[in-house]
Protein backbone atom coordinates (compact mmCIF):
# COMPACT_ATOMS: atom_id res chain seq x y z
CA UNK A 1 0.00 0.00 0.00
CA UNK A 2 2.69 2.53 1.35
CA UNK A 3 5.14 1.39 -2.14
CA UNK A 4 2.10 1.97 -3.96
CA UNK A 5 1.73 5.23 -2.74
CA UNK A 6 5.57 6.30 -3.17
CA UNK A 7 5.24 5.28 -6.47
CA UNK A 8 2.38 7.68 -7.29
CA UNK A 9 4.02 10.32 -5.71
CA UNK A 10 7.40 9.71 -7.39
CA UNK A 11 5.22 9.29 -11.02
CA UNK A 12 4.06 13.02 -9.86
CA UNK A 13 7.09 14.45 -9.12
CA UNK A 14 8.33 13.33 -12.39
CA UNK A 15 5.02 14.79 -14.36
CA UNK A 16 6.14 18.41 -12.30
CA UNK A 17 9.70 17.89 -12.93
CA UNK A 18 9.06 17.49 -16.54
CA UNK A 19 5.88 19.84 -17.30
CA UNK A 20 8.88 21.97 -15.88
CA UNK A 21 11.35 21.56 -18.23
CA UNK A 22 9.00 22.11 -20.95
CA UNK A 23 7.40 25.03 -19.91
CA UNK A 24 11.28 26.28 -19.73
CA UNK A 25 11.90 25.19 -23.20
CA UNK A 26 9.19 26.85 -24.43
CA UNK A 27 10.36 30.30 -22.51
CA UNK A 28 13.78 29.65 -23.55
CA UNK A 29 12.73 29.31 -27.77
CA UNK A 30 10.64 32.28 -26.82
CA UNK A 31 13.05 34.33 -26.00
CA UNK A 32 15.37 33.09 -28.94
CA UNK A 33 13.48 34.40 -31.64
CA UNK A 34 12.47 37.33 -29.96
CA UNK A 35 15.87 38.10 -30.33
CA UNK A 36 16.31 36.90 -33.42
CA UNK A 37 13.57 39.27 -34.90
CA UNK A 38 15.19 42.08 -33.25
CA UNK A 39 18.19 41.39 -35.14
CA UNK A 40 16.84 40.79 -38.28
CA UNK A 41 15.40 44.65 -38.72
CA UNK A 42 19.08 44.56 -39.39
CA UNK A 43 18.37 43.36 -43.19
CA UNK A 44 15.95 45.84 -43.39
CA UNK A 45 18.54 48.91 -42.40
CA UNK A 46 20.58 47.15 -45.01
CA UNK A 47 18.31 46.77 -47.66
CA UNK A 48 16.99 50.63 -47.15
CA UNK A 49 20.78 51.81 -47.35
CA UNK A 50 21.78 49.55 -50.08
CA UNK A 51 18.93 50.74 -52.25
CA UNK A 52 19.25 54.61 -51.35
CA UNK A 53 23.02 53.95 -51.76
CA UNK A 54 22.53 52.53 -55.50
CA UNK A 55 19.81 55.08 -56.68
CA UNK A 56 20.92 58.35 -57.89
CA UNK A 57 20.12 61.65 -55.66
CA UNK A 58 16.51 62.36 -57.48
CA UNK A 59 14.98 59.23 -56.21
CA UNK A 60 16.97 58.70 -53.02
CA UNK A 61 13.87 59.36 -50.60
CA UNK A 62 11.45 57.64 -53.17
CA UNK A 63 13.74 54.41 -52.89
CA UNK A 64 13.74 54.84 -49.05
CA UNK A 65 10.69 55.36 -48.39
CA UNK A 66 9.72 52.23 -50.52
CA UNK A 67 11.58 49.96 -48.38
CA UNK A 68 10.12 51.61 -45.02
CA UNK A 69 6.39 51.31 -45.65
CA UNK A 70 6.92 46.97 -47.46
CA UNK A 71 6.67 46.74 -43.22
CA UNK A 72 3.23 49.00 -43.52
CA UNK A 73 1.50 46.53 -45.69
CA UNK A 74 3.23 43.22 -45.26
CA UNK A 75 2.68 43.04 -42.04
CA UNK A 76 -1.33 42.98 -41.61
CA UNK A 77 -1.56 40.63 -45.10
CA UNK A 78 0.69 38.00 -43.15
CA UNK A 79 -1.09 38.48 -40.03
CA UNK A 80 -4.61 38.17 -41.83
CA UNK A 81 -3.51 35.60 -44.57
CA UNK A 82 -0.03 34.67 -44.63
CA UNK A 83 0.22 32.38 -41.32
CA UNK A 84 -2.87 30.85 -42.20
CA UNK A 85 -1.74 29.97 -45.85
CA UNK A 86 1.41 28.20 -44.24
CA UNK A 87 -0.24 26.42 -41.75
CA UNK A 88 -3.27 25.73 -43.86
CA UNK A 89 -2.14 24.43 -46.75
CA UNK A 90 0.93 22.47 -46.09
CA UNK A 91 -0.70 18.97 -47.75
CA UNK A 92 -1.29 21.38 -51.47
CA UNK A 93 -3.78 24.22 -52.38
CA UNK A 94 -6.75 24.50 -50.42
CA UNK A 95 -9.25 23.08 -53.74
CA UNK A 96 -10.30 20.16 -52.87
CA UNK A 97 -13.24 19.17 -49.72
CA UNK A 98 -12.14 19.71 -46.36
CA UNK A 99 -8.49 20.05 -47.50
CA UNK A 100 -8.13 23.38 -45.16
CA UNK A 101 -10.09 22.73 -41.99
CA UNK A 102 -10.17 25.82 -39.64
CA UNK A 103 -10.78 23.42 -36.96
CA UNK A 104 -7.59 21.32 -37.60
CA UNK A 105 -4.73 21.72 -35.38
CA UNK A 106 -2.88 22.92 -37.42
CA UNK A 107 -4.87 25.59 -38.58
CA UNK A 108 -5.56 26.80 -35.38
CA UNK A 109 -2.92 28.89 -34.75
CA UNK A 110 -3.16 30.43 -38.07
CA UNK A 111 -6.30 32.07 -38.30
CA UNK A 112 -6.62 35.69 -37.54
CA UNK A 113 -9.37 35.41 -34.91
CA UNK A 114 -7.55 32.14 -33.02
CA UNK A 115 -7.37 32.78 -29.54
CA UNK A 116 -3.36 31.63 -30.00
CA UNK A 117 -3.06 34.36 -31.76
CA UNK A 118 -3.07 36.92 -28.78
CA UNK A 119 -2.42 37.35 -25.44
CA UNK A 120 -2.68 33.68 -24.22
CA UNK A 121 -0.23 31.89 -20.87
CA UNK A 122 -0.68 28.67 -22.79
CA UNK A 123 0.82 29.67 -26.04
CA UNK A 124 4.12 30.95 -25.90
CA UNK A 125 5.79 30.40 -29.55
CA UNK A 126 3.01 30.73 -31.94
CA UNK A 127 2.86 35.21 -31.49
CA UNK A 128 6.99 34.90 -31.70
CA UNK A 129 7.14 32.12 -34.28
CA UNK A 130 4.74 34.28 -36.29
CA UNK A 131 7.02 37.04 -36.53
CA UNK A 132 9.90 35.24 -36.95
CA UNK A 133 8.17 34.56 -40.06
CA UNK A 134 6.70 37.72 -40.86
CA UNK A 135 10.81 39.61 -40.42
CA UNK A 136 11.30 36.70 -43.50
CA UNK A 137 8.45 38.19 -45.27
CA UNK A 138 9.62 41.59 -45.32
CA UNK A 139 13.25 40.70 -46.38
CA UNK A 140 11.16 38.43 -49.38
CA UNK A 141 9.14 41.06 -50.41
CA UNK A 142 12.38 43.97 -50.26
CA UNK A 143 14.14 41.38 -52.50
CA UNK A 144 12.03 42.52 -55.30
CA UNK A 145 12.37 46.52 -54.31
CA UNK A 146 15.57 47.40 -55.20
CA UNK A 147 15.41 45.93 -58.77
CA UNK A 148 12.66 48.25 -59.84
CA UNK A 149 13.59 51.59 -58.69
CA UNK A 150 13.42 55.07 -60.14
CA UNK A 151 10.47 54.06 -62.31
CA UNK A 152 7.99 51.78 -60.54
CA UNK A 153 5.14 53.38 -58.67
CA UNK A 154 5.59 53.01 -54.78
CA UNK A 155 1.45 51.61 -54.67
CA UNK A 156 2.31 49.64 -57.57
CA UNK A 157 5.23 48.15 -55.26
CA UNK A 158 3.21 47.99 -52.65
CA UNK A 159 1.05 45.64 -54.12
CA UNK A 160 3.24 43.46 -55.58
CA UNK A 161 5.04 43.35 -52.08
CA UNK A 162 2.15 41.81 -50.42
CA UNK A 163 1.75 39.32 -52.80
CA UNK A 164 5.44 38.04 -52.85
CA UNK A 165 5.38 38.64 -49.14
CA UNK A 166 2.12 37.33 -47.98
CA UNK A 167 0.99 34.85 -50.43
CA UNK A 168 3.41 33.36 -52.82
CA UNK A 169 6.73 32.78 -51.22
CA UNK A 170 4.68 31.57 -47.89
CA UNK A 171 2.75 29.08 -49.61
CA UNK A 172 6.35 27.79 -51.31
CA UNK A 173 7.02 27.02 -47.56
CA UNK A 174 4.30 25.96 -46.77
CA UNK A 175 4.97 23.34 -49.74
CA UNK A 176 8.52 23.01 -49.49
CA UNK A 177 9.88 24.58 -45.98
CA UNK A 178 7.86 22.48 -43.53
CA UNK A 179 7.69 19.39 -41.83
CA UNK A 180 4.52 18.61 -43.61
CA UNK A 181 4.97 19.88 -46.40
CA UNK A 182 3.95 17.60 -49.40
CA UNK A 183 7.37 18.63 -51.23
CA UNK A 184 9.15 17.34 -48.17
CA UNK A 185 7.18 14.20 -47.28
CA UNK A 186 6.42 12.79 -50.59
CA UNK A 187 9.96 13.92 -52.24
CA UNK A 188 12.70 14.44 -49.46
CA UNK A 189 12.64 18.36 -50.62
CA UNK A 190 15.58 20.02 -48.91
CA UNK A 191 16.46 23.57 -48.40
CA UNK A 192 16.81 24.37 -45.22
CA UNK A 193 17.36 27.67 -44.73
CA UNK A 194 15.56 29.15 -47.52
CA UNK A 195 17.63 29.42 -50.26
CA UNK A 196 15.09 28.79 -53.17
CA UNK A 197 12.04 29.17 -50.53
CA UNK A 198 12.77 32.66 -50.22
CA UNK A 199 15.28 33.74 -52.52
CA UNK A 200 14.98 32.19 -55.38
CA UNK A 201 11.17 32.45 -55.95
CA UNK A 202 11.72 36.21 -55.43
CA UNK A 203 14.54 36.55 -58.06
CA UNK A 204 11.88 34.95 -60.27
CA UNK A 205 8.40 37.20 -58.83
CA UNK A 206 11.18 39.74 -59.59
CA UNK A 207 11.96 38.60 -63.31
CA UNK A 208 8.59 38.99 -64.05
CA UNK A 209 8.45 42.34 -62.55
CA UNK A 210 10.61 43.84 -64.75
CA UNK A 211 9.79 42.43 -68.35
CA UNK A 212 6.36 44.13 -67.51
CA UNK A 213 8.32 47.56 -66.13
CA UNK A 214 10.69 47.45 -68.75
CA UNK A 215 14.25 49.35 -68.20
CA UNK A 216 14.57 53.15 -66.69
CA UNK A 217 14.62 55.63 -68.93
CA UNK A 218 18.55 55.79 -70.48
CA UNK A 219 19.17 52.65 -69.09
CA UNK A 220 20.36 51.30 -72.95
CA UNK A 221 21.38 52.88 -76.18
CA UNK A 222 19.21 52.79 -79.49
CA UNK A 223 21.43 50.29 -80.37
CA UNK A 224 20.53 48.15 -77.31
CA UNK A 225 24.19 48.69 -75.18
CA UNK A 226 23.96 49.12 -71.34
CA UNK A 227 24.60 52.33 -69.59
CA UNK A 228 25.45 52.41 -66.40
CA UNK A 229 24.08 55.00 -63.44
CA UNK A 230 26.52 55.65 -61.21
CA UNK A 231 25.14 55.14 -57.51
CA UNK A 232 24.66 58.23 -55.43
CA UNK A 233 26.66 56.69 -52.62
CA UNK A 234 28.27 53.77 -53.08
CA UNK A 235 29.48 53.49 -49.08
CA UNK A 236 26.02 53.16 -48.30
CA UNK A 237 25.26 50.77 -50.36
CA UNK A 238 28.38 48.72 -48.66
CA UNK A 239 27.34 49.35 -45.27
CA UNK A 240 23.66 48.56 -46.04
CA UNK A 241 24.79 45.04 -47.22
CA UNK A 242 26.85 44.95 -44.37
CA UNK A 243 23.74 45.53 -42.03
CA UNK A 244 21.97 42.42 -44.22
CA UNK A 245 25.13 40.32 -43.55
CA UNK A 246 24.18 40.64 -40.17
CA UNK A 247 21.12 40.35 -39.61
CA UNK A 248 21.27 37.30 -42.29
CA UNK A 249 22.91 35.60 -38.67
CA UNK A 250 19.50 35.78 -37.40
CA UNK A 251 17.68 34.38 -39.98
CA UNK A 252 19.67 31.74 -40.18
CA UNK A 253 19.07 30.99 -36.22
CA UNK A 254 15.49 31.18 -36.47
CA UNK A 255 15.28 29.15 -39.13
CA UNK A 256 15.71 26.12 -36.45
CA UNK A 257 13.57 24.47 -34.41
CA UNK A 258 14.82 25.26 -30.90
CA UNK A 259 14.03 22.90 -27.84
CA UNK A 260 16.20 22.57 -24.46
CA UNK A 261 14.59 19.46 -23.23
CA UNK A 262 15.33 17.37 -26.61
CA UNK A 263 19.15 16.33 -27.60
CA UNK A 264 20.73 17.42 -29.43
CA UNK A 265 18.81 20.80 -28.82
CA UNK A 266 18.14 21.76 -32.30
CA UNK A 267 16.65 20.70 -35.58
CA UNK A 268 16.11 22.41 -38.97
CA UNK A 269 12.86 23.07 -40.28
CA UNK A 270 11.92 19.82 -41.07
CA UNK A 271 12.85 18.58 -37.55
CA UNK A 272 15.90 17.10 -38.86
CA UNK A 273 18.68 17.45 -36.06
CA UNK A 274 21.60 19.87 -36.82
CA UNK A 275 22.91 22.47 -34.37
CA UNK A 276 23.18 26.13 -34.29
CA UNK A 277 27.38 26.40 -35.20
CA UNK A 278 26.82 24.30 -37.83
CA UNK A 279 24.76 26.73 -39.63
CA UNK A 280 26.69 29.62 -37.76
CA UNK A 281 29.89 28.19 -39.76
CA UNK A 282 28.49 27.29 -43.13
CA UNK A 283 27.27 31.14 -43.45
CA UNK A 284 30.68 32.41 -42.29
CA UNK A 285 32.48 30.26 -44.98
CA UNK A 286 29.77 30.82 -47.50
CA UNK A 287 30.32 34.87 -46.98
CA UNK A 288 34.15 34.55 -47.36
CA UNK A 289 33.85 31.68 -50.49
CA UNK A 290 31.13 34.13 -52.07
CA UNK A 291 33.28 37.72 -51.21
CA UNK A 292 36.60 35.82 -53.15
CA UNK A 293 34.40 34.57 -55.66
CA UNK A 294 32.81 37.75 -56.64
CA UNK A 295 35.81 39.30 -56.25
CA UNK A 296 37.92 37.34 -58.96
CA UNK A 297 34.58 37.07 -61.72
CA UNK A 298 33.88 40.68 -61.73
CA UNK A 299 38.09 41.72 -61.52
CA UNK A 300 38.15 43.39 -58.37
CA UNK A 301 34.58 45.60 -58.79
CA UNK A 302 33.74 46.33 -55.35
CA UNK A 303 29.51 45.99 -55.89
CA UNK A 304 30.18 42.56 -57.42
CA UNK A 305 32.71 41.55 -54.45
CA UNK A 306 30.05 42.67 -51.77
CA UNK A 307 27.59 41.35 -53.50
CA UNK A 308 29.26 37.93 -54.04
CA UNK A 309 29.24 37.58 -50.67
CA UNK A 310 25.47 37.49 -50.41
CA UNK A 311 25.50 35.22 -53.45
CA UNK A 312 27.75 32.66 -52.06
CA UNK A 313 25.83 32.95 -48.69
CA UNK A 314 22.30 32.17 -50.45
CA UNK A 315 23.97 29.58 -52.78
CA UNK A 316 24.97 27.44 -49.72
CA UNK A 317 21.89 27.88 -47.60
CA UNK A 318 19.89 25.35 -48.48
CA UNK A 319 22.30 22.58 -47.18
CA UNK A 320 23.82 25.00 -44.42
CA UNK A 321 22.69 22.20 -41.76
CA UNK A 322 24.81 19.58 -43.23
CA UNK A 323 27.55 20.96 -45.49
CA UNK A 324 31.19 20.34 -44.38
CA UNK A 325 32.62 23.87 -43.91
CA UNK A 326 35.27 23.05 -47.00
CA UNK A 327 31.98 22.44 -49.02
CA UNK A 328 30.40 25.13 -48.01
CA UNK A 329 33.33 27.55 -48.91
CA UNK A 330 33.74 25.95 -52.42
CA UNK A 331 30.31 25.77 -53.09
CA UNK A 332 29.71 29.82 -52.62
CA UNK A 333 33.21 30.68 -54.17
CA UNK A 334 32.40 28.71 -57.33
CA UNK A 335 28.45 29.93 -57.08
CA UNK A 336 29.46 33.91 -56.66
CA UNK A 337 31.41 33.57 -59.83
CA UNK A 338 28.34 32.43 -61.61
CA UNK A 339 26.34 34.87 -60.31
CA UNK A 340 28.46 38.20 -61.55
CA UNK A 341 28.35 36.27 -65.24
CA UNK A 342 24.77 35.78 -64.91
CA UNK A 343 24.23 39.21 -63.69
CA UNK A 344 26.22 40.63 -66.36
CA UNK A 345 24.83 38.61 -68.73
CA UNK A 346 21.03 39.47 -67.88
CA UNK A 347 21.73 43.06 -67.56
CA UNK A 348 23.44 43.18 -71.15
CA UNK A 349 21.99 40.15 -72.77
CA UNK A 350 18.80 39.64 -72.11
CA UNK A 351 18.44 43.85 -71.70
CA UNK A 352 16.69 43.45 -68.28
CA UNK A 353 17.20 46.42 -65.84
CA UNK A 354 17.23 45.17 -62.66
CA UNK A 355 19.34 47.97 -60.48
CA UNK A 356 20.52 45.79 -57.73
CA UNK A 357 21.16 42.49 -59.48
CA UNK A 358 18.29 41.07 -57.42
CA UNK A 359 17.41 38.62 -60.38
CA UNK A 360 20.80 37.30 -59.86
CA UNK A 361 22.15 37.86 -56.63
CA UNK A 362 18.33 35.80 -55.11
CA UNK A 363 17.21 34.03 -58.27
CA UNK A 364 20.27 32.13 -59.82
CA UNK A 365 22.37 31.76 -56.79
CA UNK A 366 19.02 30.49 -54.68
CA UNK A 367 17.81 27.90 -57.65
CA UNK A 368 21.35 27.07 -57.56
CA UNK A 369 21.57 26.58 -53.57
CA UNK A 370 18.53 24.22 -54.16
CA UNK A 371 20.43 22.05 -56.90
CA UNK A 372 23.87 22.26 -54.70
CA UNK A 373 21.88 20.06 -51.95
CA UNK A 374 20.89 17.81 -54.90
CA UNK A 375 24.40 17.33 -55.77
CA UNK A 376 26.44 17.14 -52.73
CA UNK A 377 23.80 16.49 -50.33
CA UNK A 378 22.15 13.63 -51.35
CA UNK A 379 20.74 10.65 -48.96
CA UNK A 380 20.11 12.42 -46.01
CA UNK A 381 16.40 11.85 -44.51
CA UNK A 382 14.37 14.68 -44.47
CA UNK A 383 11.10 15.50 -42.78
CA UNK A 384 9.00 13.51 -40.93
CA UNK A 385 8.30 10.92 -43.37
CA UNK A 386 12.26 10.27 -43.28
CA UNK A 387 12.79 10.11 -47.41
CA UNK A 388 15.87 11.02 -48.41
CA UNK A 389 17.12 14.04 -50.06
CA UNK A 390 17.70 13.33 -53.62
CA UNK A 391 18.74 15.32 -56.91
CA UNK A 392 15.23 14.38 -58.01
CA UNK A 393 13.88 15.56 -55.60
CA UNK A 394 15.19 19.00 -55.38
CA UNK A 395 14.81 19.34 -59.22
CA UNK A 396 10.91 19.00 -58.28
CA UNK A 397 11.17 21.15 -56.09
CA UNK A 398 12.73 24.04 -58.23
CA UNK A 399 10.29 23.48 -61.24
CA UNK A 400 7.56 24.11 -59.05
CA UNK A 401 9.26 27.09 -57.38
CA UNK A 402 10.15 28.80 -60.67
CA UNK A 403 6.88 29.00 -62.41
CA UNK A 404 5.02 30.13 -58.76
CA UNK A 405 7.05 32.73 -58.46
CA UNK A 406 7.72 33.77 -62.23
CA UNK A 407 4.24 33.84 -63.55
CA UNK A 408 2.82 35.17 -60.55
CA UNK A 409 5.32 38.13 -60.66
CA UNK A 410 4.36 38.40 -64.55
CA UNK A 411 0.86 38.07 -64.49
CA UNK A 412 0.37 40.62 -61.66
CA UNK A 413 2.54 43.17 -62.94
CA UNK A 414 1.03 42.90 -66.33
CA UNK A 415 -2.31 43.02 -65.31
CA UNK A 416 -1.45 46.67 -63.50
CA UNK A 417 0.60 47.71 -66.62
CA UNK A 418 -2.59 47.10 -68.58
CA UNK A 419 -4.47 49.56 -65.80
CA UNK A 420 -1.52 51.81 -66.36
CA UNK A 421 -0.34 51.89 -62.46
CA UNK A 422 2.75 50.45 -62.17
CA UNK A 423 4.98 52.82 -63.54
CA UNK A 424 5.78 56.17 -63.02
CA UNK A 425 4.71 59.19 -65.52
CA UNK A 426 7.67 59.72 -68.44
CA UNK A 427 8.01 63.19 -66.96
CA UNK A 428 8.30 62.15 -63.38
CA UNK A 429 10.93 59.68 -63.59
CA UNK A 430 13.06 62.43 -65.78
CA UNK A 431 12.46 64.95 -62.40
CA UNK A 432 13.59 62.51 -59.97
CA UNK A 433 10.60 60.64 -58.07
CA UNK A 434 11.19 62.93 -54.60
CA UNK A 435 9.96 65.68 -56.36
CA UNK A 436 6.81 64.20 -56.86
CA UNK A 437 6.13 62.41 -54.39
CA UNK A 438 7.42 64.21 -51.97
CA UNK A 439 7.99 67.46 -50.64
CA UNK A 440 10.26 69.47 -53.57
CA UNK A 441 12.29 71.55 -50.78
CA UNK A 442 13.92 68.42 -49.11
CA UNK A 443 17.50 68.67 -50.26
CA UNK A 444 19.97 71.73 -50.08
CA UNK A 445 20.33 73.42 -53.49
CA UNK A 446 23.94 72.60 -54.12
CA UNK A 447 22.21 68.41 -54.75
CA UNK A 448 21.29 69.29 -58.08
CA UNK A 449 20.03 66.57 -60.59
CA UNK A 450 22.21 68.27 -63.53
CA UNK A 451 25.30 67.46 -61.72
CA UNK A 452 25.09 63.72 -62.05
CA UNK A 453 26.63 61.56 -64.71
CA UNK A 454 26.09 58.55 -66.85
CA UNK A 455 28.71 55.94 -68.12
CA UNK A 456 28.77 55.01 -71.90
CA UNK A 457 28.81 51.49 -72.78
CA UNK A 458 32.03 52.57 -73.98
CA UNK A 459 33.32 53.79 -70.25
CA UNK A 460 32.82 57.66 -71.18
CA UNK A 461 30.95 59.54 -68.37
CA UNK A 462 28.98 62.08 -69.44
CA UNK A 463 26.44 64.43 -68.56
CA UNK A 464 23.28 62.77 -67.14
CA UNK A 465 20.43 65.52 -68.18
CA UNK A 466 21.75 65.22 -71.32
CA UNK A 467 21.71 61.43 -72.64
CA UNK A 468 18.04 61.39 -70.10
CA UNK A 469 16.30 64.60 -72.03
CA UNK A 470 17.30 62.48 -75.38
CA UNK A 471 16.17 59.42 -74.15
CA UNK A 472 13.05 60.82 -72.60
CA UNK A 473 11.94 62.55 -76.24
CA UNK A 474 12.40 59.26 -77.98
CA UNK A 475 9.89 57.82 -75.44
CA UNK A 476 7.61 60.47 -75.72
CA UNK A 477 7.52 60.65 -79.46
CA UNK B 1 -15.05 53.56 -12.96
CA UNK B 2 -17.04 51.42 -14.67
CA UNK B 3 -15.44 50.63 -18.49
CA UNK B 4 -16.98 52.19 -21.36
CA UNK B 5 -16.62 48.88 -23.28
CA UNK B 6 -15.82 45.75 -21.41
CA UNK B 7 -13.32 43.90 -24.18
CA UNK B 8 -12.19 41.41 -21.90
CA UNK B 9 -13.58 37.55 -22.48
CA UNK B 10 -15.70 36.07 -19.88
CA UNK B 11 -12.87 33.92 -18.62
CA UNK B 12 -11.57 37.41 -16.43
CA UNK B 13 -13.01 37.54 -13.20
CA UNK B 14 -13.58 40.98 -11.20
CA UNK B 15 -12.82 40.82 -7.66
CA UNK B 16 -12.12 43.67 -5.36
CA UNK B 17 -9.62 44.47 -4.09
CA UNK B 18 -5.91 42.17 -3.98
CA UNK B 19 -4.84 38.76 -2.45
CA UNK B 20 -1.81 39.05 -0.65
CA UNK B 21 -0.94 35.47 -1.72
CA UNK B 22 -1.40 36.37 -5.12
CA UNK B 23 0.56 39.63 -5.73
CA UNK B 24 3.75 38.12 -6.36
CA UNK B 25 5.90 38.26 -9.48
CA UNK B 26 4.99 35.38 -11.84
CA UNK B 27 1.81 34.23 -9.53
CA UNK B 28 -0.93 34.21 -11.67
CA UNK B 29 -3.88 36.75 -10.10
CA UNK B 30 -7.01 35.15 -8.75
CA UNK B 31 -9.08 37.55 -11.55
CA UNK B 32 -6.83 35.64 -14.41
CA UNK B 33 -6.65 32.28 -12.70
CA UNK B 34 -9.22 30.30 -15.24
CA UNK B 35 -7.69 32.05 -18.12
CA UNK B 36 -5.44 31.07 -20.85
CA UNK B 37 -6.41 33.16 -23.62
CA UNK B 38 -7.42 36.64 -22.35
CA UNK B 39 -7.06 38.92 -25.16
CA UNK B 40 -9.16 41.85 -26.18
CA UNK B 41 -12.45 41.03 -27.47
CA UNK B 42 -11.50 37.08 -27.84
CA UNK B 43 -14.22 34.51 -26.85
CA UNK B 44 -10.89 33.69 -24.37
CA UNK B 45 -10.34 30.07 -22.82
CA UNK B 46 -9.81 28.18 -20.52
CA UNK B 47 -6.70 26.02 -18.81
CA UNK B 48 -6.87 22.38 -20.37
CA UNK B 49 -8.92 23.81 -23.37
CA UNK B 50 -7.04 23.32 -27.21
CA UNK B 51 -7.92 27.18 -27.74
CA UNK B 52 -11.54 27.82 -29.46
CA UNK B 53 -12.21 29.66 -32.86
CA UNK B 54 -13.89 32.41 -33.87
CA UNK B 55 -16.47 34.43 -31.87
CA UNK B 56 -18.83 36.97 -33.15
CA UNK B 57 -17.17 40.23 -31.50
CA UNK B 58 -14.14 38.67 -32.99
CA UNK B 59 -14.71 37.72 -35.91
CA UNK B 60 -16.19 41.28 -36.69
CA UNK B 61 -13.25 43.57 -35.20
CA UNK B 62 -11.05 41.07 -37.49
CA UNK B 63 -13.05 42.04 -40.43
CA UNK B 64 -12.73 45.37 -40.02
CA UNK B 65 -9.23 45.11 -39.62
CA UNK B 66 -9.21 43.17 -43.06
CA UNK B 67 -11.50 45.82 -44.27
CA UNK B 68 -9.46 48.77 -43.10
CA UNK B 69 -6.57 46.98 -44.95
CA UNK B 70 -7.91 46.88 -48.32
CA UNK B 71 -8.95 50.06 -48.42
CA UNK B 72 -5.65 51.47 -47.40
CA UNK B 73 -4.08 49.63 -50.37
CA UNK B 74 -6.60 50.84 -52.50
CA UNK B 75 -6.32 54.42 -51.50
CA UNK B 76 -2.34 54.38 -51.86
CA UNK B 77 -3.02 53.79 -55.48
CA UNK B 78 -5.57 56.39 -55.90
CA UNK B 79 -3.61 58.79 -53.93
CA UNK B 80 -0.13 58.44 -55.67
CA UNK B 81 -1.95 58.32 -59.00
CA UNK B 82 -3.36 61.98 -58.46
CA UNK B 83 0.03 62.56 -57.26
CA UNK B 84 1.72 61.79 -59.92
CA UNK B 85 -0.45 63.53 -62.82
CA UNK B 86 -0.37 66.63 -61.05
CA UNK B 87 3.20 66.34 -61.22
CA UNK B 88 3.36 65.19 -64.76
CA UNK B 89 0.65 67.86 -65.92
CA UNK B 90 3.40 70.77 -64.12
CA UNK B 91 6.47 69.26 -65.69
CA UNK B 92 4.48 69.26 -69.32
CA UNK B 93 3.58 73.28 -68.03
CA UNK B 94 7.36 74.09 -67.66
CA UNK B 95 9.66 75.34 -70.44
CA UNK B 96 11.39 73.30 -72.64
CA UNK B 97 15.09 72.40 -71.20
CA UNK B 98 14.09 73.22 -67.56
CA UNK B 99 14.83 70.61 -64.79
CA UNK B 100 12.88 71.28 -61.67
CA UNK B 101 15.57 71.07 -58.92
CA UNK B 102 15.15 69.98 -55.41
CA UNK B 103 15.68 72.47 -52.69
CA UNK B 104 14.92 75.34 -55.33
CA UNK B 105 12.42 78.70 -54.63
CA UNK B 106 10.23 80.43 -56.83
CA UNK B 107 9.97 79.07 -60.46
CA UNK B 108 12.75 76.65 -59.74
CA UNK B 109 10.37 75.30 -57.44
Amino acid sequence: MIGSLLAQVESLKDAASSAGQTQDSLILGEQFYFFTVVIMWLIHAGFMSYETGIARKKNALATAMKNILTIAVVTPTFYYFGWWIYNCNQPGLPIGPNSSDFTAAACQGGIPWSDAFGPNLTNNINLVFFLAFLLFSWTTASIMSGAIIERARLSAYLLLACMLGSVVWILDAAWGWSAGGWLTLRFGFHDSIASGVVHGVAGAFTLGVLFNLGPRIGKYTREGLARQFRPHNLHMTLLGLMLIFTGFYAFYAACLVISSTAFPGWANIYLSPTTLGTIAMIITMGFAGGFTGGYFASRGDPFWTVSGGLAGVISVSAGADVYAPTLGYLIAMASAAMVVYAGNWIEKSVRVDDAVGAVAVHGVAGFLGMLWVGVFAAGYPTGVNNVDSSIGGQLIGMATFLPLGFLTGYYMSWVMKKLNILRVPVEVEFMGLDIAEYEPNLYLPEVAVVDEQIVEPDGTPVEAHIVLRTARDEVVS
Amino acid sequence: MPAIINSAPDCVVHKEGANPDDLADFILQDNYADCAGFGTFMPGSTYGEDGSGAESIYMIVTWVGIVVMIVVLVAWVVLENRRLLAAMVGARETPPGHVPQPGGVGEDR
